[in-house]
């Protein structure tokens, strides 16, 4: 049975997220919250055009690592959930079955459609997404950058793998970098990412 | 939360993976990368990055609260507008606040709960020192939006923080 992607996302996008007594979300192990798109965008580079080439880079790292812990974990958590186990867990035959349908699963956060371009089992993913909010605001506000902003895909990207075929959980997360050679606002026509092992 | 004054209504674009909320586009986030981008501007060299934080806060929430209030005509009074705000704060995920002793002078809100007070404590555990830097923003904007008041028009400050050990988080407002 092939990954049917749009049933992941139907599951997944209409469920009701689960609050506690004082309002706060909690899904997957993770604490969640709504925000504007723009918001994420404008903080982040107000911030890296304000400062030094060193710090910015910095940054970028830290938001990288964020984000690398933020998939780990929840992706880890959905698919340990009951709902995973009963709804898709029985179409994943094999270890590239999970990457799809933990890339499925990314399709309903808000974020951007990614998509994969290549798997390579074990060693390398490439993964694309046409319609990321943040580069083409750079593109907009700044003009052409001269390095990839995506560091939300990429970091994603990089945690398939890690939690697919790095070490069991928790002691997976880093086993895979992660780069991204194309970016909207670099010019390119999309955003292209590439995960291969340290 | 029983919503009477604010519609959290969101549709969701499967083949974009988009979802929109009152015309702009919303995205759901877990406490990892939101504290992970606070702490990042907290440890930030060269400029205040909470300032930065809450800044961005106040204008993106004074910009889609004002526009909020255009669409819904029927929020009149004061206490129907505070409410809409506590309701949008609560719909987005960010916990149970008091707005209702605010006016266009200031005054004092009060948070029984806070989105960033329980996931700081899950990511870093406890801080000596407040964390609630996006609600401080988004009462700054609200504010502005409901009183056509420009950015910068309201102080907000967190003086208890549940992070700290205190009953509640409390914010003084002070029109500038």
């Amino acid at each position: 049975m092939p990954i049917d992607a749009q049933k992941i996302i139907s599951i997944y996008s209409s469920a009701e997220l689960p609050r506690d007594q004082k309002g706060i979300i909690g899904i997957f192990g993770i604490y969640a919250a709504y925000n504007y798109n723009e918001f994420f965008y404008k903080v982040v580079s107000n911030a890296i055009m304000q400062i030094s080439k060193q710090e910015a880079e910095k940054i970028e790292d830290q938001l990288y690592q964020a984000v690398l812990d933020c998939a780990y974990y929840t992706f880890h958590g959905a698919r340990t959930s009951m709902t995973w186990k009963q709804e898709v867990s029985p179409m994943i035959k094999t270890p590239e079955d999970e990457v799809e349908a933990l890339v499925a699963f990314t399709n309903v956060f808000g974020i951007g459609y990614l998509e994969i371009v290549e798997l390579v089992p074990g060693k390398k993913l490439v993964t694309r997404v046409a319609n990321a909010y943040d580069p083409g605001r750079y593109l907009e506000e700044y003009g052409p950058q001269p390095k990839g902003r995506c560091y939300m895909f990429r970091a994603c990207t990089a945690s398939y793998m890690d939690l697919v075929y790095g070490p069991p959980f928790p002691r997976g997360m880093g086993t895979f970098k992660c780069e991204e050679i194309k970016c909207r606002s670099m010019g390119h026509p999309y955003c292209e990412f590439v995960a291969t092992r340290k | 939360m029983e919503f009477s004054k604010y519609r959290f209504d969101k549709k969701f674009y499967p083949e974009k993976n988009l979802i929109e909320h009152e015309g702009k586009f919303v995205s759901l986030h877990c406490h990892h990368f939101n504290c992970g981008l606070l702490k990042g501007l907290e440890e930030l060299k060269g400029i205040d990055g909470l300032s930065l934080f809450v800044k961005t806060t106040e204008e993106i929430y004074c910009q889609s609260f004002s526009e909020y209030l255009q669409r819904h005509q029927e929020l009149e009074t004061l206490d129907d507008k505070l409410q809409a705000a506590a309701e949008m704060y609560y719909a987005f995920g960010y916990g149970i606040l008091d707005l209702s002793a605010l006016n266009e002078r200031g005054g004092f809100a009060k948070a029984k709960s806070s989105y960033y007070v329980t996931a700081w404590l899950a990511k870093y555990g406890r801080r000596h020192s407040p964390v609630c830097f996006f609600t401080c923003g988004f009462i700054a904007g609200i504010l502005e939006a409901i009183f056509n008041r420009s950015l910068g028009s309201y102080k907000v400050e967190e003086i208890n923080c549940l992070i700290m050990g205190s009953d509640c988080c409390e914010f003084k407002v002070e029109a500038v």
